[in-house]
């Protein structure tokens, strides 16, 4: 699907639609067989963040319009889909099959759609880089044509950010109702994204810096939550 | 592929356009908007004609028609007649009138690159295919379409479409105008899009009516000759600032087009540096059109500030004309299996002009 115009190609937007339907069958087979959320191994947490990806896409792609799900979206719910597959003992059986706490499965699943967002905003900061590349340098070509205004896409930034900002704050309020413990390993490292992604949200308010900082910000700050699903599946 | 239907209608294309014809002739020969209907009905009632559609811009003059003449010289003759007594041309200038004069598959051919604007001035620009449209739409209103012009037509924009869709002929900018808006297009939104001209030059005037014309916010003149400054601030409805007072308005606008005589910079870091805090690192877009220039190059070094000069704007709009060049031939591929597809299975013939 092309980038910067959403009303394009009916019918790549009904495959990606497509996609999105069977991915959710696959999520909630998953689910049943497992009997919960299915997001405690790195496969089932790689799955879940691309699927929010497209879902979060869908929520608010026509709202900003903007088509995130272009060459850069797509191919990276592709790519984590990818990577759920071949990692080593990918989709295992649950240990045990714990008493479901719908508190417990809404902190973690609030928890990963932020990263959702997050991924989203580094995407976004990608794409706004790019943009700034080109006009910076003169160089107006193919892909130049395809990505939005620049201004436009820093403003997607934001919203992103301060989206996934909201999603955590809830999913760490509900941890704190819970009396989880800030030394339990999952939510250490959310705190840790939270601190990172507040701070992004306290520049971009205060335009500390520029919006192409901001930008690799994003973009940058993105390997932090993505290594701590590492660790935090592998702990 | 179909076989082309029998039928004793045979279409005609009589025309004349920028490459044919000067601008002279054509202006002499040029249908006023309000005069096509009466045309086309005129074109109607000749002798052995029967469907009728006129198409009238800058830089053509084309007459889409259907007759049961045996022999189209005859029907082409009927039509150059029509137009040299329509507009009452003398002897000398009918003399002068260069047509081309085309038959079913290349008459068809030749609306299928009309539409997709491989005909224009500008290739691939998309204006020609909103005015066939048009064009198209006077006759049915005016009942001189029929059976086979309604269906040539259709063809005609699915063609355009098609074209349009699969290849990247409308891309990029072929002139300094348009990629002015092309480059405050991936800046700004538009709609929101403040813009000031510093300088009252010919060519500031094209690109801020550019920017007017695909719908920017507002535009901001000034100029050292004030009065020139309100006369084109009316032209644009913007409003004109005095030459001692833009720099403080800069802050306030998103893109700027200098185009000043001054022999010097007129436009430097120092000074959008501290526009640049005020905006909060806002993108801004200057375009430097003057030459010598008004702005120091080392500008463009500054976080969020995109200048271009003029050589940028050239090089940029030379390069759109080449890539869109590029596309040429697989443009005309598809209007070939398009015309395949519709059963105008004749060769190409070449433009036969009298």
């Amino acid at each position: 699907m092309r980038s910067g115009d959403w009303r394009s190609r009916k019918t790549q937007l009904v495959t990606m639609t497509l996609g999105f339907l069977l991915q959710t069958g696959a999520v909630y087979l998953r689910g049943q067989i497992v009997g919960q959320c299915p997001m405690k191994s790195v496969s089932d947490v790689l799955v879940f963040i691309a699927w929010s990806m497209v879902l979060l896409y869908f929520l608010v792609g026509p709202t900003y319009r903007v088509s995130l799900l272009g060459m850069f979206t797509a191919p990276l719910v592709a790519g984590l889909q990818g990577i759920a597959f071949i990692v080593p003992g990918a989709f295992p059986d649950y240990a045990a099959k714990a008493q479901i706490n719908a508190y417990v499965e809404l902190h973690v699943a609030l928890a990963l759609i932020s990263y959702a967002a997050f991924a989203l905003a580094c995407i976004t900061g990608v794409m706004y880089l790019l943009q700034e590349r080109f006009l910076k340098r003169h160089k107006i070509g193919g892909l130049f044509y395809q990505l939005p205004p620049i201004q436009g896409l820093a403003k997607v930034i934001q919203r992103f950010v301060l989206l996934g900002l909201v999603l955590l704050s809830i999913s760490l309020g509900i941890s704190v109702k819970l009396h989880a413990p800030v030394t339990n390993t999952h939510v250490l490292f959310a705190w840790i994204v939270w601190g990172l992604y507040a701070l992004i949200g306290f520049i971009i308010w205060r335009h500390a810096l520029s919006p192409r900082q901001t930008a690799w910000l994003a973009a940058v700050g993105f390997v932090i939550p993505f290594i701590s699903l590492w660790l935090v599946t592998h702990a | 592929m179909r076989d082309p239907e029998p039928n004793s209608n045979q279409l005609l294309c009589l025309g004349l356009n920028y490459r044919t014809t000067p601008i002279e002739v054509r202006e002499r020969v040029a249908f006023r908007e309000s005069m096509v209907p009466e045309a086309v009905q005129q074109i109607r009632t000749l002798p052995g004609f029967e469907e009728s559609v006129v198409l009238s811009t800058c830089n053509r003059v084309e007459l889409y028609a259907t007759h049961t003449h045996t022999d189209p010289r005859a029907a082409h003759d009927t039509l150059v007649g029509f137009l040299v007594q329509h507009f009452e041309l003398g002897q000398e200038q009918a003399e002068a009138l260069v047509t081309y004069k085309l038959n079913t598959a290349e008459a068809a051919r030749h609306l299928f690159r009309v539409v997709s604007g491989l005909d224009s001035m500008v290739l691939g620009e998309t204006e020609i295919f909103g005015q066939v449209k048009a064009a198209y739409q006077t006759a049915l209103v005016s009942g001189t379409t029929g059976r086979t012009l309604n269906k040539l037509f259709q063809q005609a924009f699915s063609v355009g479409k098609k074209v349009r869709n699969d290849t990247t002929i409308q891309r990029g900018s072929t002139s300094v105008g348009s990629v002015a808006v092309d480059l405050a297009e991936k800046v700004h939104d538009l709609n929101e899009c403040r813009v000031m001209l510093v300088g009252a030059g010919e060519m500031s005037r094209t690109c801020a009516q550019s920017l007017l014309s695909r719908g920017a916010k507002s535009i901001i003149v000034s100029n050292r000759s004030y009065d020139r400054a309100m006369e084109l601030a009316a032209e644009m409805k913007g409003s004109a600032l005095k030459f001692d007072e833009w720099e403080s308005a800069l802050h306030e606008v998103d893109v700027i087009i200098s185009s000043t005589s001054a022999p010097h910079f007129v436009i430097k870091p120092e000074l959008i540096e501290q526009v640049m805090r005020k905006r909060r690192w806002d993108p801004l877009l200057i375009i430097d059109i003057a030459v010598p220039r008004d702005v120091d190059p080392a500008v463009n070094n500054i976080e969020g500030v995109y200048l271009y000069d003029i050589d940028h704007l050239q090089a940029i709009a030379d390069e759109g004309r080449r890539e869109r060049e590029k596309q040429l031939s697989a443009c005309e591929r598809i209007i070939e299996d398009q015309l395949d597809k519709y059963g105008f299975t004749k060769p190409p013939g070449t433009l036969v002009t009298a």
